[in-house]
């Protein structure tokens, strides 16, 4: 009996070839899109830690300025004087080149061997040359193979705004190559001189143990402060664990679509075959034999289909680290990875989830096939007679899930596991209230579709509903898809919009005279002393404002800070959240308070009137928090001061940004050219931005940031597009009889193709409607998870143009079947 | 004559800096050696005119110099311990390059510490590199001193000498006072090392220096007091293709004579009629040692843990006196760093190996 029954599956899906494929692409889709995602995530995350490993080393502490550059002076004091050994200096900055950032370490070979390996596994090249020749730099070998770089070979650089070549001398091969990858290794000397830092460095590192650290610490000059390596570890990490979080969530996403789809598919195939199943039943087949051959097959299937996905996965996942690298160079951390970590418990971990998602989707279907009548199953009334009955009931049952969805989302405190948890009841429940909500629609549908079609638009109406059966499912599956994608668009983009209309407000000032390169270089360097005197005398300028960025030590670890000062009254352009009182400003130009951003307020639990020590040239001194203010610009969260106060207990009066007002009538294209040729006297290499070009440049920031969720997005959309195509295309192959009954009785092929879209589009709009919600509050749940930010509008066109594109294959496929071969398969 | 500086600060900077050790078997000497562009670089073609103590302090021209302690030291006990401390200079290039960092370098700096302990015969050895540059090594004349790190090589009048250096587990804090005027070696201070010109350095010794202070090995802190011997030695090339190795010994007798004797050994393993050294009388007075006057025999070897075998007693005759056992006081005295060498402390027994006649330090290299 099995062998016949595995026969006559293998028949049927050899007859419906199309389908089977459509269910496998389903799966190889969702498996791709959250193997990829995992894998990318893994991969940027891997190299991070890598990263981080390799510029420690075994350093177990660190000696650091809290100015933020160190005098080189105090690493000869450290090991001539004292005798402090291990300890190697290290300088850090930043190269644009090759399409690339890369980041120049100069380090002292010397005692670097203490620490790190790159500098012991020369790989090929000359330390003589790296020691005394100037502008010379060791590649890794990953890059060296890369970019096709040779000893002696040159590589174009901007370093601080200044084109700079460097002569390639050799390549090192870190124990884990793709730890180092995009760091250019330069002699200290080099790096000092290329990064324009004489005198100067970043770091000392230095293994100890306590007593030694101890004993260290209590010796150390003013401004100079020793940090265990731990710490700093867990902060740099902490920034960028929002963001995979970002990624680990779309990745389940991903899955869960696609788990909708294989339980889509699953479940056409089985209504399609109720008639054969019923057959079976009558010639003596077995329940336990229906069920098994249902889940056999969706097993297969699904087997198969997991493979594929795992395969294009792989391809689909190099493509996104990139991305993933991309979005953590912008607002994280320089980081180079081209390598996918590819682990075999990614690939199991894939292969078992797209296998189980396979089985759970096709639990259902397969226990419909077992329970399915003999005599019911030919009969089709039966069934969407059982499907109306049943639809107010699943709808109830989806209405509790959602409900039990969102009372956790209400009490559940930073969770993830329970934020996902929410949002699949909450979805799930959704899908189940999809066919009732079908039901409720047909009414007005029949009525507008009647009043714009005419009889053929009451034919499609009907023709969606009284097949529930199955259009419920697709619309459902359809919905969920729609959503997802919907979802995700709207976070995006309402954070897009909020963060354009931030920028607005903050970019108060016309013209910016700012430090080039990265804030990572910022802290370091000052605009000349006069500038700002000399800017505000050009004529049309109306008043300056100054500004210091920087990072400085807190009581809740290193923090990012600007301190601001403005020739007008007080500073514009700060939207308070909350504040101590109607007017901050007062108490902040005193020195008393600071002020934080939102994401400072939420990571660390401070509100206005509450206190925080920073740590000061003068010692820690203690400020009330006078305000919390929106913020978009970083996410790890940001301090503002006064500047005088600043200056004045930081002993620091250098400013890195001066802004420029400019008076109404003042002609802006004058003033800039004034300004730039006053900044080229400096002979500093200064960025003068224009308010405008900075909004350019953010937007284009962010959009790189959220290029990954746009590649996810069209995966999604891709996923939803293979489900409505398969959906659909097997709604219409079922109903091939009743469309050739209706060509015989002298339908044309055109009419019949309009009611197929008609139809094909009724089923669209109507998952467009019911996904609005849906992707509504799963971006409210996801923004709840990841940012909380409000909304805007994409959906209905999407999920309208989606069904309408993966509705035109049937419609024309339908249209050209003679009716002759169609009634021939009824 | 220390060539080993030369070719291990050779191996480190070409090879990479802080590298443990180099399983393979080491290339000879003369592989290393012509890896370096000796273009530019002042060399040792004739005898010299020196001055003390401006000779003490570098000379910058010449592409390698080193600082060469070595010491039979006891403790009040008469447990008896060797020391060496050693700074080796090497130029990386011939001109230092203008550039506006004070990092940049043209210099690199090594240091080798070791402390033999005869009683327990252990022996510790420690090793480090910086650039000479940025104040982190250097050596200077007015006032003498020559550091790397806190190691530090002082004297403020060439007579008496001040050396500290620490390592994790070893240290020395040693006053040395000469007893003896430096020791022109070879011809007037010009040393030859092949028939070749050019292929020799300037070396002088100062072969007796009356010793006390404090070594440090483990947690044992153990005031000392006895001899130490310095060599001093500049150069731009040293050996000629065909030379593997050197066999040098540094022997002060107790009846005031001082030996010194470098054999060069061939690939072959015979010996280079190059080979030279001196005896100095308890007078002073100074008789050149040539190849064809030395006679050497290895009596035993002892085999280190790599499988390289090391010639650790000799008999050794010198002219027509009679034959001498120098041997080392513990097998295991060799240098695990970069490039790996035996160095340690002997003794100097009569044939029989009855009679205690003096002590010193004894080096065997391209092994």
């Amino acid at each position: 009996m099995s062998r016949k029954l595995l026969l006559a599956s293998y028949r049927d899906l050899r007859r419906h070839q199309g389908q089977a494929l459509l269910n496998l692409l389903g799966i190889a889709l969702g498996v791709a899109v959250m193997v990829a995602v995992d894998l990318a995530n893994e991969s940027a995350r891997r190299a991070f830690t890598l990263s981080l490993e390799a510029l420690t080393g075994s350093a177990t502490h660190r000696i650091e300025a809290r100015s933020g550059s160190l005098d080189d002076a105090f690493y000869r004091t450290l090991r001539v004087e004292r005798g402090v050994r291990p300890a190697t200096p290290v300088i850090e900055g930043y190269a644009v080149g090759a399409d690339r950032t890369f980041r120049l370490l100069g380090v002292d070979p010397f005692s670097d061997g203490d620490f790190r390996a790159p500098t012991e596994g020369l790989a090929e090249g000359d330390l003589r040359a790296l020691l005394t020749r100037p502008g010379t730099v060791l590649v890794s070998t990953i890059d060296a193979t890369e970019l096709d770089l040779r000893p002696g070979d040159r590589l174009a650089l901007e370093i601080r705004g200044e084109m700079l070549r460097v002569e390639v001398v050799g390549s090192y091969a870190a124990p884990r190559p793709a730890a180092l990858q995009g760091t250019l290794i330069t002699d200290l000397a080099t790096a000092q001189e290329l990064l324009g830092r004489l005198g100067e460095l970043d770091w000392i590192d230095l293994r100890l143990d306590p007593a030694q650290a101890e004993a260290l610490r209590a010796r150390l000059p003013d401004g100079v402060r020793l940090t265990t390596m731990r710490a700093d570890d867990s902060a740099q990490r902490r920034m960028t664990d929002a963001f995979h979080t970002n990624l680990a969530a779309m990745g389940l996403l991903a899955l869960l679509v696609g788990g909708l789809l294989v339980y889509n598919t699953t479940t056409l195939a089985v209504l399609r075959r109720r008639r054969l199943l019923g057959l079976l039943r009558v010639l003596g087949a077995g329940r336990l034999h229906l069920f098994a051959m249902v889940l056999g097959e969706a097993l297969m299937l699904g087997a198969i289909g997991t493979g594929c996905g795992l395969l294009l996965g792989l391809a689909i996942g190099q493509g996104l680290v990139g991305l993933v690298t991309r979005t953590i160079n912008d607002l994280y951390f320089v980081l180079t990875v081209s390598t996918l970590l590819v682990t075999p418990a990614t690939l199991l971990k894939g292969f078992l989830v797209g296998l189980a998602a396979t089985a759970l989707a096709a639990l259902i279907p397969a226990l419909d096939a077992a329970a399915t009548q003999p005599q019911q199953a030919a009969r089709r009334s039966v069934l969407e007679r059982k499907i109306h009955r049943v639809a107010p009931r699943a709808a109830f049952a989806g209405a509790v899930a959602v409900a039990a969805g969102l009372a956790l989302v209400a009490t559940a405190v930073g969770g993830l596991g329970v934020a996902f948890t929410a949002l699949f009841l909450v979805i799930a429940g959704y899908a189940l209230a999809v066919p009732w909500a079908l039901l409720l629609l047909a009414r007005p549908a029949t009525t507008l579709a009647n009043g714009l079609f005419g009889t053929q638009g009451r034919m499609a109406v009907r023709g969606v509903t009284g097949g529930l059966s199955r259009s419920g499912v697709a619309v459902a599956a359809l919905t969920v898809a729609v959503a997802a994608t919907v979802g995700i668009a709207i976070m995006v983009q309402s954070f897009r919009v909020t963060v354009g209309s931030w920028l607005e407000q903050t970019l108060t000032s016309d013209i910016y005279v700012t430090l080039p390169g990265s804030a990572a270089d910022r802290s370091r360097e000052r605009l000349p002393p006069q500038l700002r005197s000399e800017l505000a005398a050009i004529p049309g300028v109306v008043s300056t404002s100054a500004g210091r960025a920087g990072e400085i030590q807190s009581g809740l670890g290193p923090l990012r800070f600007l301190a601001i000062e403005d020739s007008e009254a007080e500073p514009r352009g700060f939207r308070f959240l909350e504040r101590e009182s109607q007017d901050p400003w007062p108490p902040f130009r005193a020195g008393e308070t600071v002020l934080i951003t939102e994401a400072l307020a939420y990571h660390h639990g401070l509100a206005a009137g509450d206190h925080l020590t920073l740590q000061t040239q003068r010692g820690p001194r203690d400020f009330r928090v006078g305000g919390v203010y929106a913020d978009y610009s970083t996410d790890r969260g940001m301090v503002l001061l006064a500047r005088p106060v600043y200056a004045a207990l930081w002993k620091d009066p250098g400013v890195t940004t001066t802004g420029l007002r400019l008076a109404a009538d003042a002609s802006y294209e004058a003033v800039l050219d004034t300004v730039r040729a006053l900044v080229a006297a400096t002979g500093q290499p200064l960025a003068v931005l224009a308010n405008a070009d900075i909004r350019a440049e953010s937007m284009a920031v962010f959009d790189r940031t959220f290029a990954i969720t746009g590649v996810l997005r069209l995966l999604a959309i891709g996923v939803a597009f293979i489900g409505v195509l398969s959906a659909l295309l097997a709604l219409q192959l079922e109903r091939a009889g009743e469309h050739a009954t209706l060509r015989a009785l002298g339908v044309t092929p055109r009419q019949l193709t309009g009611l197929v879209s008609l139809e094909c589009g009724l089923m669209g709009i109507a998952a467009g409607v019911l996904s609005l919600p849906l992707g509504w509050g799963m971006a409210q749940l996801l923004i709840e998870v990841i940012n909380k930010r409000s909304f805007g509008w994409k959906a209905v066109l999407l999920a309208t143009g989606s069904a309408l594109l993966a509705g035109l294959y049937p419609a024309w496929r339908l249209a050209r079947t003679p009716p002759a071969v169609a009634l021939r398969e009824e | 004559m220390r060539v080993a500086a030369l070719v291990i600060m050779l191996a480190a900077v070409l090879g990479g800096c802080g590298e443990p050790d180099r399983p393979e078997p080491e290339p000879s000497l003369s592989d290393r050696l012509g890896a370096g562009d000796d273009a530019g670089f002042a060399r040792a073609l004739e005898p010299r005119r020196f001055a003390f103590p401006a000779d003490h302090g570098p000379h910058p021209d010449y592409r390698n110099e080193w600082w060469y302690f070595t010491g039979n030291l006891a403790g009040a006990d008469g447990r008896r311990f060797g020391y060496q401390l050693t700074l080796f200079r090497i130029a990386l290039i011939p001109q230092a390059v203008q550039r506006a960092s004070a990092w940049a370098t043209r210099d690199v700096w090594m240091g080798h510490l070791a402390v033999s302990d005869a009683a327990r015969a252990e022996h510790r050895e420690s090793e480090r590199f910086a650039r000479g540059a940025a104040g982190l090594a250097g050596a200077q004349t007015e006032p003498l001193r020559i550091w790397l790190d806190d190691w530090v090589i002082a004297s403020p009048d060439g007579q008496t000498w001040r050396l500290q250096a620490a390592a994790e587990d070893i240290a020395v804090d040693l006053e040395l006072t000469a007893l003896r005027a430096p020791t022109l070696q070879g011809d007037a201070g010009l040393s030859r090392k092949s028939a070749q010109p050019g292929n020799a350095s300037y070396y002088y010794s100062i072969t007796r220096l009356a010793t006390r202070g404090e070594v440090r090995l483990g947690a044992d802190r153990v005031g000392v007091a006895g001899l130490s011997w310095l060599d001093r030695e500049w150069s731009t090339s040293a050996l000629a293709e065909d030379q593997a190795g050197w066999d040098w010994f540094a022997l002060q007798f107790e009846d005031g004579r001082d030996v010194m004797y470098y054999r060069l050994r061939r690939s072959d393993g015979t010996t280079d009629p190059m080979s030279s050294g001196s005896l100095l009388a308890g007078d002073g007075s100074r008789q050149t040692l040539n190849a064809a006057e030395v006679a050497l025999t290895p009596l035993r070897w002892w085999r280190a843990e790599d499988g390289t075998d090391y010639p650790v007693a000799w008999l050794l005759a010198l002219g027509d006196g009679p034959p001498l056992r120098v041997e080392a006081v513990f097998d295991d005295q060799r240098m695990d760093v970069s490039v790996r060498y035996w160095e340690g402390m002997v003794r100097v027994l009569d044939a029989a190996g009855a009679e205690l006649l003096g002590r010193g330090y004894m080096e065997l290299a391209g092994y």
